[in-house]
């Protein structure tokens, strides 16, 4: 090559290095689920915790044909910003969905089933799989998450729950 | 595997390969075991790399790909023949290009 234009250059980069804004990790995300295969990386964020946590690995796999149902945990584009979330489905709503983090109030609206890029099939923490959130429980959390009684849940099994944690650290 | 590269055969993009232009710089995800792993490795080429890159259509060899830039970039060809094989050298051994019709 010229001197002005450099040697072609390969670089490797380990992936979870990579610095991505949402609108690259969207487009990574739509390009790979386009080709009809999952999609690997790392969550970030606390709106789904304490079934997912920030920096745990999401695989997404496309929607494909896929029936949508309450209980589903899906990626889909936000409507405000155009960015990639991951949230519950708590409602389907003639040809909308209604999606809500675990862990905040407030809806995120009505998504159009359009914009829902793939459900997630896995969630990974510390090398090892977490399935609860994933099955026939989702439904069950979609459904007092609707009723906003998800997160009083969740404060309450906290407080029974952390004591005895820390008793037992002791 | 042999990452020999023939000058007059043809190469284009591995299926088993994503790439996206992101923020000005080409990112190719590898699909491995069925999934794009974005905790995986991936690869980013520079810009005399993306040149080359785009030039993949299946339809130029690397020798008309190398002719072609030496053109455009004003530059010694034989120079310019050894930097292509070499860039798809790699490419090939990490099986992110492979031969047209393979």
């Amino acid at each position: 090559m010229s001197r002005a234009a450099g040697k072609p250059g390969l670089r490797v980069v380990k992936g979870g290095e990579l610095p991505l804004s949402g609108e690259s990790l969207l487009a990574l995300l739509e390009a790979v689920l386009a080709k009809g295969v999952p999609f690997r990386f790392r969550a970030k964020g606390f709106s789904m915790s304490p079934l997912i946590k920030d920096g745990d690995i999401l695989i997404v796999e496309p929607r494909g044909g896929k029936r949508l149902h309450p209980g589903d945990t899906i990626a889909f584009i936000n409507p405000m910003n155009g960015k990639p979330v991951v949230h519950r489905i708590i409602r389907l709503d003639r040809g909308f969905v209604v999606v809500k983090g675990d862990n905040v109030a407030e809806t995120d609206g009505l998504i159009p089933e359009g914009d829902v890029l793939g459900i997630v099939a896995s969630v990974e923490r510390r090398g090892k799989k977490v399935r609860f959130g994933l099955g026939a429980e989702g439904r069950l959390i979609a459904f007092f998450s609707s009723c906003g009684l998800f997160e009083k849940l969740l404060s309450a099994a906290k407080r029974v729950f952390r004591p005895a944690t820390r008793r037992r650290a002791r | 595997m042999n990452s020999e590269i023939k000058m007059d055969a043809l190469y284009v993009p591995s299926p088993d390969v994503v790439a996206r232009e992101i923020e000005g710089e080409l990112i190719i995800v590898p699909i491995t075991s069925g999934i794009g792993d974005l905790e995986d490795e991936l690869f980013t080429l520079n810009e005399t790399g993306r040149d080359i890159w785009d030039k993949l259509d299946g339809k130029r060899s690397p020798r008309a790909i190398a002719a072609e830039l030496a053109a455009e970039y004003s530059a010694v060809p034989g120079e310019i023949e050894e930097d292509v094989r070499g860039l798809l050298e790699e490419l090939l051994k990490r099986r992110i290009v492979v031969e047209s019709g393979r």
